[in-house]
């Protein structure tokens, strides 16, 4: 019995995290997909999610539920803007260069950050910061799902959702995805692909901007918080396969249940290395993903 | 006349300069230490350099080379009072242990693939040896213990001057390894790997040995340096030592914004960023936390949004429009 609930806790502790980590992934998968690049700077723009959500939680009293939503327009211009002037110009560049003007980029906004913010660790506190709901009570122990998790998860269900619906159903959504098979056939269709592009990379920062907002109950702020998700939402979307949004829907939450599983066995600071390694062995073994072979 | 002509006496002339430098300097002063660091840098860019550069495999966990080779011989000199060259050594066995750990599964993997996986084991490094405070005593870092009067045996100095000599030695050495495998069968090799892989195995390059091998020569050197470092600072910590900007990423940066897979260009590199950096770091270092590393930053996006072959070819076309030539012949050089 003890060992079912600790299973069972462990099992809703990994959805409700690896729910978070799949929006936040989602955005760095649709990125690559569009455009073929890497975006190693794409984990500070969820500490920038952050800073805004915390921002507007701190100056007007929003929740960073509802900051989120402001968290991703304002990131949605920035990213555009930093497509425009800044990843257009090495779309077609070697990759090493592609590679380091992201290497960059992430320099510049981390400690851009630090410049302006300043080193503090910042957080929120909600009403539902501390409440759980209880799924189950006994002699044994309980079962728990803490709000604001579980409120981070349904905010990540949404814009998932509505990231899927943007792509699946809507002229746009179609465009984008024609411009991700064949930039050249799409534009001879009439896609104005320049759009497609800045769209699509400031959609990608904007989701993952959305993700860092969302999580700011329970993860405090810092111009370094990135850090700490880079190679996290790599696996995601790794294990999914690069350039896939379904893909790193079902990669994120495996990273989170990977994450919470291991912490049973490994003591915390281990926590990631089980990560690193699994992401290491299935770029080894199997670099299209280990799930979905379709791109976004 | 070619710029290829003057190399050699270019390089005895800027090696002669360096031998002489330190003379106008205090032995014990900040200049020299920024001298060092800067020799030390040219070095593990060039050793990045033969896989990054040469096979164009984008290494970013170039630190757990590093920081195996600063870990191992400080251990050992702690635990046996080994002497670091021996347990340099040790720590260049171990790396290029780590290098064909690393290297068997992923050195098929290309471009962005191959950068991730790599990202992925220097942050696997630097997470076990915070978490294995036994041994490498964890996020607190490790001191390499003093022992004044033991001299180069011990690779220990009482100025800066000795270690500059030791750390320009040893980056001639790189750079001759690097010019041998270059210009040697290895170097043909990793081109062709670079320019066209499934044509070159076509051809009958055994490309998977060919990288491997050079993986490993990258690892051995990088993890000497590693050594080398350590018994420079004396004291060190996983996230310094195996720190994906501290040290992966400075070093590709090294190699790249001086001219990736050239002979010159971690030098070039090399002596452009880390007196930026330090200069910065003085004059901000404590009015602005971050603003050198956010400047750095920002030179890297403008260096490659100039020019995405780096430096020297940027330097290289300005040279060839001040003499009123066409292309710039330093490009097709790689």
């Amino acid at each position: 019995m003890q060992n079912l609930l600790t299973f069972l806790q462990t099992l809703i502790d990994g959805i409700l995290i690896g729910g978070v980590y799949a929006v936040i992934s989602i955005g760095l998968s649709l990125v690559f997909g569009v455009m073929h690049i890497v975006n190693f700077a794409h984990a500070e723009f969820l500490m920038i999610g952050m800073f805004i959500a915390w921002f507007a939680w701190a100056f007007a009293g929003i929740d960073p539920m509802f900051g989120a939503f402001i968290a991703l327009g304002v990131t949605f211009v920035i990213g555009m803007v930093m497509q425009r002037t800044l990843i257009k110009p090495i779309l077609n560049a070697p990759q090493v260069s592609q590679i380091f003007l992201t290497v960059g980029l992430l320099f510049a906004l981390e400690n851009g950050a630090l410049l302006l913010f300043g080193a503090d660790y910042r957080s929120v506190s909600t009403s539902y910061q501390t409440q759980a709901l209880t799924l189950f009570s006994s002699d044994a122990g309980r079962l728990l799902v803490p709000l604001d998790k579980l409120y981070a998860f349904l905010m990540a269900l949404l814009s998932g959702g509505a990231l899927w619906y943007f792509l699946s159903r809507t002229r746009w959504g179609r465009a984008m995805r024609a411009t991700s098979q064949d930039p050249m056939a799409a534009r001879l269709m009439g896609i104005n692909t320049d759009r497609m592009y800045m769209i699509a990379f400031g959609l990608g920062v904007g989701t993952t901007a959305f993700g860092g907002a969302v999580i700011l109950p329970y993860i405090t702020a810092s111009p370094t918080v990135g850090a700490q998700f880079v190679v996290l939402m790599f696996t995601a979307v790794v294990l999914g396969g690069l350039g896939s949004v379904a893909g790193a829907v079902v990669g994120g939450i495996m990273v989170g249940l990977i994450q919470s599983f291991s912490a049973l066995f490994l003591p915390i600071q281990l926590m990631n290395l089980t990560l690193f390694v699994i992401f290491i062995l299935v770029l080894a073994l199997r670099p299209e993903g280990l799930v979905a072979r379709r791109r976004a | 006349m070619t710029v290829q002509r003057f190399l050699p006496i270019l390089a005895i002339l800027a090696l002669i300069v360096m031998v002489l430098a330190p003379l106008g300097l205090d032995p014990r002063g900040y200049e020299m230490r920024i001298l060092c660091i800067m020799l030390l840098f040219a070095g593990l860019g060039q050793a990045w350099n033969i896989v990054g550069g040469l096979a164009n495999q984008i290494s970013l966990g170039h630190a757990a080379y590093f920081g195996i080779g600063a870990y191992t011989s400080t251990i050992l000199l702690n635990l046996f009072t080994l002497s670091p060259w021996l347990g340099g050594l040790f720590g260049m066995v171990l790396a290029v242990g780590f290098a064909l750990l690393l290297s068997i599964p992923t050195v098929r993997l290309k471009g962005h693939y191959y950068a991730l996986a790599t990202l992925a084991a220097g942050e696997a490094m630097r997470v076990i040896a915070n978490s294995w405070a036994d041994v490498t005593g964890g996020p607190v870092g490790i001191s390499v213990p003093y022992m004044p009067g033991e001299g180069l045996w011990m690779m220990q100095f009482s100025t800066v001057l000795p270690n500059y000599y030791l750390f320009l030695a040893a980056l001639v050495v790189i750079c001759l390894i690097f010019w041998k495998i270059q210009t040697g069968a290895l170097g043909y090799r990793l081109r062709a790997i670079k320019q066209n892989e499934q044509a070159a195995e076509v051809i009958g390059v055994d490309t998977y040995r060919a990288k491997l091998i050079a993986a490993c020569v990258s690892a051995a050197i990088t993890a000497f340096l590693g050594t080398l470092y350590a018994q420079f600072q004396f004291f060190f910590d996983p996230d310094t030592v195996f720190g994906i900007a501290t040290i992966s990423v400075k070093m590709a940066l090294i190699a790249i914004l001086g001219g990736v897979g050239r002979l010159s260009g971690p030098l070039v590199g090399a002596a452009f960023i880390i007196p930026m950096e330090e200069m910065a770091n003085s004059y901000f270092g404590s009015s602005a936390a971050g603003l050198s590393q956010f400047a750095y930053g920002a030179i890297l996006v403008i260096v490659i949004l100039l020019n995405p072959h780096g430096l020297t070819a940027l330097i290289g076309q300005l040279w060839n429009r001040i003499l009123g030539k066409g292309a710039p012949h330093d490009r097709a050089a790689t």
